[in-house]
């Protein structure tokens, strides 16, 4: 159990410093909240609100 | 950059409306285990969260009924989105330095070390994430995005250490792996993994979106339900440390305890007796009495 446990947290840091290693190679990297909830990677007040519609099926107005 | 492929239904859909849920549920487990005291942060990120999601989901789903613009609310979907992700990177810090703090409470001196060394180090990284995503061509969106995601770029590697050290330090601190504090710490470092992996993602591939929000919310679930599941279950208590009185972990803690306390004074120069107190010359008096000499009054 508890080989299995820090196997698990290695496997997570291990990650983590594989994908910080390849945000650090990349320019244009915004972090991201924990979240399902879609990134709005657009400036506020884009009239076509960023897609925002495609959830609700509205039309752009 | 649009939110390509940004599934209606499906499971993206679905962990939507079960992130808030499990959120509540972790509350409620902090609240009912009474423990919202020593894990006040996680609660409040928590709460935080679900306040987020509570204005996002409308935002997303319901701005037509709200009678705003497509616009409107985007840009209020915009400022929700990215001010909760920074309150929730500064909560996340907090977290961390609350989980120290509850897994070298036996540790006193090196607890105060440590306190004393992180908050240099948080206070470093957050002058460090303002000062990078101060730039050329600087505008106000760019500098909130690049502000907070240096912040929380920061919060996670720390976490991941944080993780690694409760992990290999928790036997000897007297805990176990069902203990909250490891509990808190792996739903802590699971997301932290999930923001990483996926900043790199978005910076790489931006047109994967809908599969990327799938991970996200499973990850995020993931952590939402570890934080519940601990705190739901009853803690095993603390064992009694035992540590050889050669350890180097006891000898640390024992020049830690003295770091940082009030030093002693000397007196440097003439000292005539109008500078002492009655009581500490009546003192001197008795102690010369013993000793066969007399005290010039």
């Amino acid at each position: 159990m508890k080989n299995v446990v820090r196997a698990f947290v290695l496997s997570l840091v291990a990650t983590g410093a594989f994908a910080s290693s390849q945000i650090n190679h990349s320019t244009k990297a915004v972090s991201v909240k924990a979240s399902a909830y879609p990134i709005p990677m657009c400036p506020p007040g884009d009239p076509n609100g960023c897609g925002i519609c495609q959830l609700s099926a509205c039309t752009v107005d | 950059m649009r939110w390509e492929g940004f599934h209606v239904l499906g499971l993206a859909a679905l962990l939507r409306w079960v992130e808030p849920l499990l959120c509540l549920v972790g509350i409620v487990a902090i609240v009912r285990a009474k423990q919202s005291g020593p894990y006040r942060f996680l609660a409040s990120l928590l709460g935080v969260h679900l306040a987020s999601i509570c204005l996002l989901l409308p935002l997303l789903a319901y701005h037509k009924e709200m009678h705003l613009t497509v616009a409107q609310a985007y840009t209020c979907y915009f400022y929700v989105y990215w001010g909760s992700d920074a309150v929730e990177a500064i909560l996340a810090f907090g977290i961390i330095l609350s989980i120290y703090r509850l897994a070298m409470e036996p540790l006193k001196g090196l607890q105060r070390l440590g306190m004393l060394i992180f908050r240099w180090a948080a206070f470093i990284s957050a002058t460090l994430a303002v000062s990078i995503a101060v730039g050329p061509h600087l505008t106000s969106t760019s500098f909130i995005i690049r502000c907070v995601g240096q912040m929380q770029q920061t919060q996670s590697v720390l976490t991941l250490c944080m993780l690694v050290f409760v992990c290999f330090a928790i036997h000897p601190m007297g805990l176990s792996y069902r203990s909250r504090v490891f509990g808190v710490c792996l739903g802590l470092g699971v997301m932290a993994t999930d923001q990483l992996v996926a900043t790199a993602w978005v910076a790489h591939a931006p047109g994967l979106y809908s599969l990327f929000s799938t991970l996200n919310g499973v990850a995020v679930c993931a952590a939402f339900s570890i934080w519940a599941v601990y705190f739901i279950l009853p803690e095993p208590a603390r064992r009694l440390i035992m540590v050889p009185t050669t350890s180097p972990f006891f000898h640390w803690n024992e020049i830690s305890k003295a770091l940082g306390d009030a030093p002693g004074f000397v007196a440097v120069g003439p000292v005539t007796l109008d500078n002492f107190a009655p009581a500490e010359l009546e003192i001197m008096r008795r102690a010369s009495d013993k000793m066969g000499r007399t005290v010039p009054v």
